[in-house]
C-alpha cells in the first residue's frame, strides 16, 4: 500500500509516496514496526498515545491457559541503557483475551497477534488451538523462552529438539494462522534453534527475546529482583541482537522479526539491512509511548531521502566485505 | 486522559541541598490533574537514565497559567540529572496518571499523614481541601530538619503541623505514628477523622494497621519502581492480601497510586 502521509493539499509528500509495506511468508504488514508482547499490553491502553492502524502491527502480552499473577516484586531493575524483568508470565489467560481483549481490537485497521507460551507442551496446543480460527486475530507467537516444567524448568527454547515438537505441535493445532517461533538468545548458536524451529513448521522467526542477567543490590548483599535472575532488554542489547539476526538470515531460510534494544527508525533500518523483514520494537514503548508510529515515520522519511521507493529493498541489503566467511562463530 | 508532550521548565529552584522545586508549562496537564495523581518525567535526553521517574504533582498553581510544580528530592542518578535541568529546557512529561486521592468521607477532618519527600503529594490536595472548606491538619515526620521542606506552604495557610524527626532536630523525637496515636485515640474530641498518607513503605504499614485497627478510613499513596507508569510493563506492583487463588498483585500506576489502607501490603 502506499504511505498514508500527505502534504496540507492531500497531494502525496516528496517526489514519490514510499511503499511501506512487507510480507514475511504468509503475514502481510502495511509497514515493518511492530509492537513487542510484553511491552504493549493488549494494545488498548495505547490509544490515548497513537493510532494502532498506523503500525504494521503488534503482539499481546504473552497469553497462557489460565490466568496468570506473575512473580513478587521487585519485578523490574533499570540498568545502564537497559532494564531487566522477572514479571513471571502475569497474563488474563487466553479466555479473557478472547472475550474481553480481542472484540475490542477488531475495529482498528492493523495486525494483531497472539503471544503464546505453555510450561508444557500440551498447554502451548491447548492455547493455539483455542486462537485458532478467532475472528480478527492474525498470527501466533510462540514464547519458548518459558520454563518446561516437564523438562525440570529448563526453557523449551534452549533444546533443539524440544523447540521442533513443540513448534510441529502448534502448528498442527493451529493451522488456520501464521505461526512465529520467538526465539531465546540464552543459547550457544541461536542458528540451531532457528533451523529447529523451521523444521517443526514455522512461518516466521522472531528474535530475540531478552537476554538472562541480574543485578545486585550491594549493601544488602542480595539480588535487586525478587526473582534473582531476570531477562535484559532496551538499547544494551542491541548490537548482541544485531549480530544474532544476520546470523539467523544467512543461516536459515525463513523471514525474521528482528528485535532487540530498538529505539528509533535508526535502529529499525540496521536491523532490516541486517536480513530483518520486520522489527518489533519492545522497551523503548515503556519510556516513550509514541516512539513505534514516531518510527514509522521516520523509516519514510529516511527512505524518501536515501531515494528507496520500497522499504523491502533494504531487507537483508548488508554488503559483506569480499572473502568473508559464510557464516563468523569466533571473535 | 494523559498526554506526552515535552513540557518547558519556567523555574527551578533549589530548596536546600538536595531539595528542588521544579515548575513546567503543560497546559493540558494542569487541566486535567487531580490531587493524588503523578506524571513520568524524562530526566535528559538520551539513554542513562533510560527510563522516565514518576513524579507526584506538588501543586497546579491556581494562578491558571497551565503550569504544574514538582518537588523532589535527589536520591539517585535519575533526580541528580534533573536537578541540572535550567529554565527553558524541555522535558518529556507523560500524565496525569493514576487514580488520585478520594475526596475525604462527610463529616471527617482530613489528617494529612508525610513522611520525608512523601510531603510532596499534599499541596495540590490540601488547595482543593481548603477550597471545599475543609479543614486538614498535618503530621510531618522526617530524619532530619534539613528534610522538612514545604513548611511555609501549610503555614501560609494556617493548616496545623505538627513535626517529628528521628535525630530530634525538629518538632518531638521519633517517627510519625508517635504523632498519630493520640489523634487515633480520640484526641480532640468526637471528630472523627480520614487519613491521607505518603511516605516510605514501613511508614505506610505501621500507619496504614493503626488505621485499620482504629477502624479509621486511610488512603496509602504509594510509590514504586516504575518503568512505564501506564499498566502495561507490570513491573511496579505491590501485593495485595493473598485470596484462594494464591498471591495477588496490584498495579500501582493503574490501580493506584491511592489505595484503602488494608486492601495492600506495601
Amino acid at each position: 500500500m502506499k504511505t498514508p502521509r500527505r502534504g496540507a493539499q492531500g497531494a502525496p509528500r516528496g517526489a514519490g509516496a514510499v511503499d511501506l509495506s512487507v510480507t514475511l511468508g504468509p503475514l502481510r504488514l502495511k509497514n515493518p514496526v511492530v509492537a513487542a508482547s510484553g511491552t504493549f499490553g493488549y494494545g488498548t491502553e495505547f490509544l490515548p498515545y497513537l493510532r494502532l492502524s498506523d503500525l504494521g502491527g503488534f503482539v499481546t502480552k504473552g497469553l497462557s491457559l489460565k490466568p496468570r499473577r506473575g512473580n513478587a516484586p521487585p519485578r523490574t531493575c533499570e540498568t545502564p541503557a537497559g532494564m531487566l524483568n522477572a514479571i513471571g508470565l502475569a497474563n488474563v489467560g487466553v479466555e479473557a483475551f478472547l472475550d474481553e481483549k480481542l472484540p475490542a481490537l477488531r475495529r482498528h485497521d492493523t495486525v494483531v497477534i497472539a503471544n503464546v507460551f505453555g510450561e508444557t507442551q500440551d498447554e502451548y496446543v491447548a492455547v493455539a488451538r483455542r486462537l485458532n480460527g478467532a475472528p480478527g486475530l492474525h498470527a501466533i507467537e510462540l514464547n519458548l523462552s518459558c520454563p518446561n516444567t516437564d523438562k525440570g524448568g529448563i526453557a523449551f527454547g534452549v533444546s533443539p529438539p524440544v523447540v521442533r515438537q513443540v513448534v510441529a505441535a502448534v502448528r498442527r493445532a493451529a493451522p488456520g494462522l501464521p505461526l512465529i517461533v520467538k526465539l531465546t538468545p540464552n543459547i550457544t548458536d541461536i542458528a540451531v534453534a532457528a533451523r529447529a524451529a523451521r523444521e517443526g513448521g514455522a512461518d516466521i522467526l522472531s528474535l530475540v527475546n531478552t537476554f538472562l542477567g541480574m543485578a545486585v543490590d550491594l549493601k544488602a548483599r542480595r539480588p535487586v529482583l525478587d526473582n534473582l535472575a531476570g531477562g535484559l532488554s532496551g538499547p544494551a542489547i542491541k548490537p548482541l541482537a544485531l549480530y544474532m539476526v544476520q546470523r539467523v538470515y544467512r543461516e536459515v531460510d525463513l523471514p525474521i522479526m528482528g528485535m532487540g534494544g530498538i529505539s528509533t527508525a535508526q535502529d529499525a533500518l540496521e536491523f532490516m539491512v541486517a536480513g530483518s523483514a520486520a522489527v518489533q520494537v519492545g522497551t523503548v514503548n515503556f519510556f516513550d509511548p509514541k516512539a513505534s508510529v514516531r518510527i514509522v515515520r521516520e523509516i519514510a522519511a529516511w527512505c524518501r531521502k536515501e531515494g528507496v521507493r520500497a522499504v523491502r529493498e533494504i531487507i537483508g541489503a548488508l554488503r559483506l566485505p569480499p572473502g568473508a566467511p559464510p557464516a563468523p562463530r569466533a571473535v | 486522559m494523559p498526554f506526552d508532550f515535552p513540557a518547558p521548565v519556567v523555574r527551578h529552584q533549589a530548596i536546600n541541598r538536595d531539595h528542588f522545586l521544579l515548575t513546567l508549562e503543560s497546559p493540558r496537564v494542569a487541566r486535567a490533574a487531580r490531587p493524588g495523581q503523578f506524571v513520568m518525567l524524562r530526566t535528559r535526553p538520551g539513554h542513562d537514565p533510560l527510563l522516565r521517574r514518576p513524579m507526584s504533582i506538588y501543586r497546579v498553581p491556581p494562578s491558571g497559567r497551565g503550569q504544574v510544580q514538582i518537588l523532589y528530592k535527589v536520591v539517585g542518578s535519575g533526580t541528580r540529572y534533573l536537578s541540572g535541568q535550567a529554565a527553558g529546557a524541555r522535558l518529556d512529561m507523560l500524565g496525569p496518571l493514576g487514580n488520585g486521592f478520594r475526596p475525604p468521607r462527610p463529616g471527617r477532618r482530613p489528617v494529612l499523614v508525610a513522611g520525608g519527600i512523601g510531603i510532596a503529594i499534599f499541596p495540590f490536595l490540601v488547595d482543593r481541601l481548603l477550597r471545599r472548606g475543609s479543614r486538614p491538619i498535618l503530621l510531618y515526620g522526617a530524619r532530619c530538619r534539613g528534610d522538612l521542606v514545604a513548611l511555609s506552604y501549610f503555614q501560609a495557610r494556617r493548616v496545623p503541623v505538627r513535626l517529628v524527626t528521628e535525630d530530634g532536630s525538629a518538632g518531638a523525637r521519633g517517627l510519625v505514628t508517635r504523632l498519630l496515636e493520640p489523634i487515633l485515640g480520640g484526641e480532640g474530641g468526637e471528630e472523627r477523622c480520614e487519613l491521607f498518607v505518603c511516605g516510605p513503605s514501613p511508614m505506610l504499614r505501621a500507619v496504614g494497621a493503626l488505621a485499620v485497627e482504629a477502624g479509621v478510613p486511610c488512603q496509602l499513596a504509594l510509590e514504586s519502581q516504575m518503568p512505564c507508569g501506564i499498566g502495561v510493563c507490570l513491573g511496579c506492583v505491590v501485593p495485595c492480601p493473598a485470596d484462594a487463588d494464591g498471591p495477588l498483585y496490584r498495579r500501582v500506576c493503574t490501580e493506584g497510586p491511592i489505595f484503602e489502607a488494608g486492601t495492600v501490603e506495601p
